[in-house]
């Protein structure tokens, strides 16, 4: 799991869409072609001509970088400042504006996003504008480019810098976005290039490739192995799906769900301890979202659907988090349940949830049983080794209650050990100060075990594929 | 609570003039600014009879009144507006009391069809008529809502005053516009190519309307003040607009199509903004209001030109160019700073500029007085290359530009004396 250093980096993200259209003189596909190329070369010169604008969101700062003209700061203000004119949502529009934006703990960095804008006026006088008219059959294309380049920056590089590297990724963007037409235009259709961002591995950092919109991952596999190579990324888990793109801290997740909120913890530190903790992202499900009224019974079901979110959020798979009735519906299919099990409140162990996670999402898990709860203080090894080779969110559950395991603390020489822990049996909302300061989701100790009762542990195992 | 109109010392003189006229009733139209506290009246000018002098009160009247403030309307830049309409008239001040309520809200019907701006919440939509008796002089004011088609009648201020607009201040820019459109894949005729057009006006009116406006190089906050300097010191504002196009337009698409229309080029726009405190927010939206109502009246003038109508198509390739009318301001004697506009074709003459401005707003303006500068007549040249944005000094939102040279207006009305000039462009 790579997250970025937050004392140091500023990412500075810009956004705006630009309009492209080509009236290509005639139906011949390769003078269309050439056509398109010259829309995209104009559309370069644009973004390089005195008219392009760069304006910071929520604030009055206006660059126009190619014409060297910074409204409401100048040229060699240092990027972290820039926050202090960016009124955020949270603050006090009355009240006086805080310094710094905060950084929470071990959350990625912070984010000035800009928005790409033309000036259409210029000084004068100019000529009065004439219309032109072409009757001839042939072809129109019009797109909407969702252009999106995003580059890091020491947060002592002057905006000015910020805005020519963001400059220069804009019109790579463009050839990019160009040559991701042009290879994926079919006859009379066009697939509008779409730009995402991944976070890699040092010290690729953060890198923005194009995508025809549409097109399911599937079909990209040439695409990603491609880019696997040049950006010499092992070849069995995946780097450049759509579900790994980049989230950008200061963007809500649509759906409401918690990301990862065990990242806020502080981990125990254990004599000659280490940490081993799930990799990646995962949603936070629990009793009564989705206005399922499931406490007392759901526990389980909430876990699996923990457990699920990861897989898709890692991009191994594209099918949503399946509800609670559509859990219950795989069991049936597979002939593990009767058919008057859906929709009934019964409660599931691990072997249902391994028989759902292969059915519905066609991932494999082991089974680890204690014969009582006690045992599982000597699990450390095995669990740390899930941990790093597979990196999935584990389920518990046995006689009394299921639990997720998201990590393991554990110290090789005196056996200590600790279990982060993630609660499927809180009720209320999401929130991260909540959950965390409650321990909802928290580190917990072996006591924490029935120490008589029997345990089964599913064990997701992580796909080798891209 | 009524209405306070505040109106120049000339309107007061000019509706006397017209009191003094054997000529029987006279019907006009009163033009100025509306604001939230008062509204100002800087001028007014007598509709002018029509041949059949239709009866007040006759549909064909209200027809006539409707479409001398529509043609008036497209005269005036930003800022400056038809407020409401006057009677002269020895008729009974109750009588004629309906027939301008008739007129008032047909003429607000006939205005605002045109336009292509939304209407905010803060816009003032009382509209104010005006009886006077020519020979006791007495002036009836009242206003009435037009948003409101049950409104009744509701007294207001008629105050005259002096130098009511010499410390106003004016806002201007010069703004490139850079359309390019489809044509359905037909037999073309015109009207495919208005519709077309006009519904792409509508979208680059949005576009306009979502612009961040930019006033002497600052984004000021919507309520802050813009100084309107002191009595007779002109205040002069340039802005700049930056604008971008709507995240999802239209689904993204390679259609077949009958060809293309572009129009490309410039307008100077330019607003007044009263002197009572007026706010940022007020001087971006006449603006815009005004950018966006100068295109449009100019490409709907040349649609309405006859030999902008199509030839048919005889299946093979064709292109014409049209010049869209260049913008001419006249000042408004005795205001200051304001002036109004007309448009002039590249075979039109400013005599015959001069000549709208006495029919419309009964101004007598001299030829020398005409302020032709702002804009520059486009000279089409034809040529067999394509009009490819190739050389050093590169400005892609006007391609066309180092074609065209700023030339007197004779030469140009030469040039353009056979509309349908044959161009051979490679491509657009």
């Amino acid at each position: 799991m790579v997250l970025l250093d937050s004392e140091s980096v500023v990412i500075l993200r810009l956004r705006g869409p630009l309009e492209l259209k080509c009236h290509a003189d005639s139906t011949d596909v390769v003078l269309m072609q050439k056509a398109i190329s010259r829309s995209f070369e104009d559309l370069r010169l644009q973004v390089k001509s005195e008219s392009c604008v760069l304006a910071v969101c929520d604030s009055p700062v206006l660059i126009w970088p190619n014409k060297c003209v910074f409204e409401e700061i100048t040229p060699d203000t240092p990027c972290e400042d820039v926050f202090q004119l960016i009124q955020t949502a949270d603050q006090d529009p009355g009240g006086k504006r805080s310094t710094k934006k905060k950084n929470r703990k071990g959350l990625s960095a912070s984010v000035i996003n800009l928005s790409l804008m033309m000036e259409a006026t210029k000084p004068g006088p100019l000529s009065a504008p004439v219309l032109a008219r072409t009757i001839q059959t042939s072809h129109f294309l019009r797109a909407t480019l969702p252009v999106d380049c995003a580059v890091r920056s020491g947060c002592s590089d002057t905006i000015k810098d910020g805005c020519g590297r963001l400059l220069e990724a804009l019109t790579r963007q463009l050839f990019d976005m160009e040559k991701a037409t042009l290879r994926h235009m079919r006859g009379a259709t066009l697939l509008v290039p779409e730009p995402l961002h991944f976070l890699l591995p040092e010290p690729n950092g953060l890198v923005t490739v194009v995508f025809p919109r549409g097109v399911p991952d599937n079909e990209l596999e040439a695409q990603r192995r491609e880019l696997h190579g040049k950006f010499e990324l092992p070849d069995d888990r995946p780097y450049f799906r759509r579900a790994n793109a980049y989230h950008f801290p200061n963007e809500p997740y649509k759906d409401g769900y918690l990301r990862n909120p065990h990242v806020v913890l502080t981990h125990p530190a254990l004599d000659n301890g280490k940490v081993f903790l799930v990799q990646g992202f995962y949603s936070y499900h629990h009793y009564m979202q989705d206005r399922v009224d499931d406490n007392g019974w759901g526990c389980a079901y909430r876990s699996l659907q923990t457990i699920c979110s990861w897989f898709q959020q890692q991009g191994y798979v594209e099918r949503c988090v399946p509800s609670h009735k559509e859990i219950q519906q795989a069991l049936v299919d597979v002939g593990d349940k009767q058919t008057s099990f859906v929709g009934s409140r019964q409660w599931i162990g691990s072997i249902e949830v391994q028989a759902v996670l292969d059915h519905l999402l066609g991932v494999t898990s082991k089974i680890l049983f204690v014969s009582q709860g006690s045992e599982l203080a000597s699990k450390g090894r095995e669990l740390a080794n899930h941990f790093l080779s597979e990196g999935t969110p584990i389920m518990i559950g046995g006689g009394v209650l299921a639990h997720t395991i998201l990590g393991v603390a554990w110290s090789e020489t005196t056996g200590e050990i600790r279990y982060l822990i993630l609660d499927p049996h809180y009720t209320g909302a999401e929130d991260l100060q909540v959950i965390t300061e409650k321990g909802w989701c928290g580190w917990k100790g072996p006591d924490f075990w029935d120490q008589t009762a029997y345990y089964n542990l599913c064990l997701p195992q992580r796909p080798r594929a891209i | 609570m009524g209405r306070s109109y505040i109106v120049e010392d000339d309107v007061e003189e000019y509706l006397s003039k017209l009191c003094s006229q054997p000529a029987g009733p006279v019907t006009g139209l009163l033009i100025g600014q509306s604001s939230a506290q008062r509204d100002f009246v800087v001028m007014a000018t007598r509709t002018p009879q029509n041949d059949e002098s239709a009866a007040a009160g006759t549909s064909e009247y209200k027809e006539w009144v409707s479409e001398h403030a529509r043609q008036v309307s497209r005269m005036l830049p930003g800022g400056l507006s038809v407020l409401g309409v006057f009677i002269v008239s020895e008729s009974d001040a109750k009588d004629t009391l309906t027939t301008l309520r008739q007129l008032v809200f047909s003429v607000e019907n006939l205005i605002s069809s045109e336009q292509l701006w939304t209407p905010a919440e803060d816009d003032v939509t009382d509209c104010v008529t005006l009886h006077i008796n020519p020979k006791t002089r007495k002036t009836v004011c009242r206003t009435f809502d037009v948003k409101d088609p049950k409104s009744v009648a509701k007294p207001a201020d008629w105050k005259y005053q002096s130098g009511v607009c010499s410390s106003w201040a004016t806002v201007s820019c010069w703004l490139s516009i850079d359309l390019l459109v489809p044509l359905p894949d037909s037999t073309t005729c015109t009207s495919n190519m208005d519709d077309c057009l006009k519904e792409e006006l509508k979208v680059w009116a949005q576009q306009i309307e979502r612009g961040v406006c930019v006033i002497d190089g600052k984004k000021l906050p919507e309520d802050s003040e813009i100084k309107t300097g002191q009595k007779n010191v002109r205040q002069t504002y340039t802005a700049q607009l930056l604008i971008a196009p709507e995240v999802q337009t239209v689904t993204d698409v390679v259609q077949r199509c009958g060809g293309c229309v572009s129009v490309r080029g410039a307008i100077h726009s330019r607003a007044f903004l009263h002197s009572n405190k007026p706010k940022a927010k007020l001087a971006e939206k006449l603006l815009k209001r005004d950018i966006i109502s100068t295109v449009a009246t100019r490409v709907h003038m040349l649609l309405e030109e006859p030999s902008t109508q199509n030839e048919q198509n005889k299946g093979r390739k064709q292109t014409e160019q049209f010049c869209l009318p260049r913008r001419v301001f006249c000042p408004v004697k005795g205001t200051g700073s304001l002036s109004v506009c007309d448009y002039q074709f590249s075979d039109e003459g400013l005599s015959e500029m001069t000549d709208r401005f006495k029919e419309m707003l009964d101004m007598e303006a001299a030829e020398d007085d005409l302020d032709a500068t702002q804009e520059m007549i486009a000279e089409v040249i034809e040529s067999e290359t394509t009009a490819e944005a190739s050389t050093e000094k590169v400005e892609p939102l006007d391609p066309w530009r180092n074609n065209y040279v700023g030339v007197a207006m004779a030469t140009a009305v030469a040039l353009l004396a056979s509309a349908a000039s044959m161009l051979y462009l490679s491509d657009v």
